[in-house]
């Protein structure tokens, strides 16, 4: 019991850094950096989804993206269709999300490696075309809810009716997302999983499940993707089809590996990779298709240089630093 | 036993004349013949991307998410040339030459140093790289409307009672005389034979000496030109849009995955289905909304066909 609720260094900076910008950073922020760091925060959670799935299992789903939108369908579904407060949505979202992953999952799950990541890409680009010929509920008539013009108003969660409180609240799912996969990783799914990834052979034969375990890592990131999703959907108060191309999956994971899959903090460098430079590229006025080369100049160098990602560098680094001046001390 | 061994061949070609007699029933005949042709010549270029993706693939263990990108900065430096005024078969040469040059950029200064990496980061590594040659495209030439035409759109053939562009049957017959050629390349070339070594086991062909160097450089040029040749045909039939036709690369994988990521022929087949059920179901009122689906909906269904039967076991390498 004690092992299980034991917070590791790293973990306190986290809770730290968490305290930090639910605290500070929403105070600090204009409309428009409240926004950039909102959906920053959505796509952490779902950015965390990923990188637990790739590093704990091997796995690599090129759909989280679509599994976001998923979600923010689910969400923008029941918000215009009953009453429902928002933490109902965003339940019921994150919930069918798992379900859909599920789904997409078990025939999947015979494959590995590469052929996993195939048939994501798959599930992407179709749901990338579904979405777009069906587009997002916005308050309309009919199952598929749309209608044109500007469309009807979405819920935020009571608690969180303003910009700053929702990226507090925001900020706060994704630190739950985190303590939710860590959890995992602490008991028996966790071992399942360790086993998996050393080899699916002796997982086996040490009588483990390989098919439940795998399908239970892909429902929970099918999890966060759907509900970072609906908390997208409680931002913005409406999707675009735009917003989940499955290149835009390719590109989680990609920068999901440039961060490294293996901390958090790999995590938040993808997030803010992801959303918080392009805003400051923005600002800066440099021309938007150069961003791209910036972004494939530095996904280059990170894959090449540094395995464990961006975060497993700056760690390393910080150890070695911390080291050196014990040693110095000595 | 017999028909044991054709089973997957009579399951397609029954399968392809119920989609076809399905949606193309009560349409006059003609009609029905121009969307299968025209769908014909996007399947060629589903699986010309795919064809280069396999090759690839096998010779180098990389699949290689920045054919499309190089075959897009190939056409827009032909769209250029012609605009300049220079005579066109110069720019459908350089259009070869630049998705040639980037794809070899890649190959020799880039993917050694990934060697050692899982097969997906590799993927996503060149993803990395499309990225960079499609910013720098869309950097050079903003978006705006722009078309390329081949003096083959003129000339038609007529086929049957149907009056086909040049283009079309070009692309399709290329596609076919391509898997054709590649696979006798392969079967009766002294570099063939090393590349098929390779992708066969690339740590036993190493030790026995084969230059993998020069081999995966002769590969990657092969990927190069297809993807040049590719992105040419795309802009020239469907649109000139750089983030078009690098996003091509997504129905080629599928019509890759079709042929397992080995088998050019089924790659052929696959690709060219996918074209036709595509233009098909703009026949129907229902799907005609989302039919670019359908090469993904193909090629994961093709997936689950082939493993069914199959058991989670200990598997060797993916």
């Amino acid at each position: 019991m004690k092992r299980l609720f034991h917070v590791t260094p790293s973990g306190w900076a986290g809770f730290a850094l968490a305290a930090f910008a639910i605290v500070v950073l929403p105070g600090l922020s204009s409309s428009y950096w409240l926004s950039v760091f909102t959906s920053a925060g959505c796509f952490l959670l779902a950015i965390s989804g990923v990188a637990f799935l790739y590093a704990r299992l091997g796995m690599v789903s090129l759909t989280q993206v679509g599994l976001m939108g998923v979600g923010g369908w689910v969400a923008l579904r029941l918000n215009h269709a009953f009453d429902f407060p928002f933490e109902v949505n965003l339940a019921l979202a994150a919930l069918s999300t798992m379900v859909f992953g599920w789904v997409l999952a078990l025939p999947a799950l015979r494959m590995r490696g590469l052929y996993l990541a195939l048939v994501t890409l798959m599930a992407a680009g179709g749901l990338e075309i579904l979405f777009a010929t069906f587009q997002f509920p916005n308050g309309g008539e009919g199952f598929w809810g749309v209608k044109t013009g500007s469309s009807d108003p979405f819920r935020r969660p009571f608690l969180a009716q303003s910009a700053e409180d929702y990226l507090r609240y925001v900020l706060i799912c994704a630190v739950l997302g985190f303590l939710f996969i860590e959890l995992h990783r602490r008991l028996q799914p966790g071992r399942a999983w360790a086993l998996i990834r050393r080899s699916e052979a002796a997982a086996m034969a040490a009588g483990v499940n390989v098919t439940l375990y795998k399908t239970w890592a892909f429902g929970i990131t099918g999890l966060l993707g759907g509900a970072a999703g609906a908390l997208l959907a409680g931002s913005l108060g409406l999707l675009d089809d735009g917003t989940f191309r499955a290149s835009e999956s390719v590109m989680i994971f990609a920068l999901a590996v440039v961060g490294g899959a293996r901390s958090w903090q790999g995590a938040l460098i993808a997030a803010i990779l992801y959303k918080v430079l392009p805003a400051l590229l923005n600002i800066w006025g440099v021309y938007a298709d150069l961003s791209f080369v910036i972004f494939g100049a530095g996904l280059l160098h990170a894959v090449i240089t540094a395995p464990d990602g961006l975060a497993g560098q700056a760690l390393g680094g910080l150890k070695a630093l911390l080291r050196g001046k014990d040693r110095r001390d000595a | 036993m017999a028909l044991a061994r054709y089973k997957n061949w009579l399951l397609w070609a029954v399968l392809m004349a119920v989609v076809i007699g399905w949606f193309g029933w009560g349409g006059r005949p003609q009609m029905v013949g121009l969307f299968v042709a025209s769908g014909l010549a996007v399947g060629s270029l589903y699986a010309l991307g795919g064809i280069g993706i396999v090759v690839l693939y096998r010779a180098t263990g990389v699949l290689n998410f920045a054919g499309g990108a190089a075959g897009a900065a190939g056409a827009m430096t032909a769209w250029q040339l012609s605009e300049w005024g220079l005579w066109d078969p110069i720019g459908w040469l350089a259009c070869l030459a630049v998705a040639l040059a980037i794809t070899l950029v890649y190959g020799r200064l880039i993917a050694p140093r990934l060697a050692w990496r899982e097969t997906v980061v590799k993927a996503v590594a060149t993803l990395g790289f499309a990225l960079i040659v499609l910013g720098l495209v869309s950097f050079l030439w903003i978006d705006d409307p722009r078309a390329i035409t081949l003096p083959t759109d003129g000339i038609g053939v007529r086929i049957l009672g149907m009056r086909i562009t040049a283009t079309r049957l070009i692309v399709f017959a290329a596609s076919i005389l391509i898997v054709f050629g590649i696979w006798l390349f392969l079967a009766r070339t002294r570099v063939g034979l090393q590349m098929r070594a390779l992708a066969n086991d690339r740590d036993l062909a190493a030790l026995m000496g084969i230059p993998i160097l020069r081999v995966e450089t002769i590969a990657w040029g092969i990927s190069g030109v297809l993807a040049g040749f590719t992105g040419l045909m795309f802009a020239d039939l469907i649109r000139l849009e750089p983030t078009v036709i690098t996003f091509m690369v997504i129905p080629s994988i599928a019509a890759a995955i079709c042929g397992r990521l080995e088998n050019l022929t089924v790659v052929l087949l696959g690709g060219l289905s996918m074209g036709v059920i595509e233009n098909m179901l703009t026949l129907s009122p229902v799907l005609r909304g989302v039919r670019p689906i359908a090469p993904f909906v193909i090629a994961a269904l093709v997936l689950l066909y082939y493993q069914r039967g199959q058991r989670l076991t200990f598997g060797g390498r993916d």
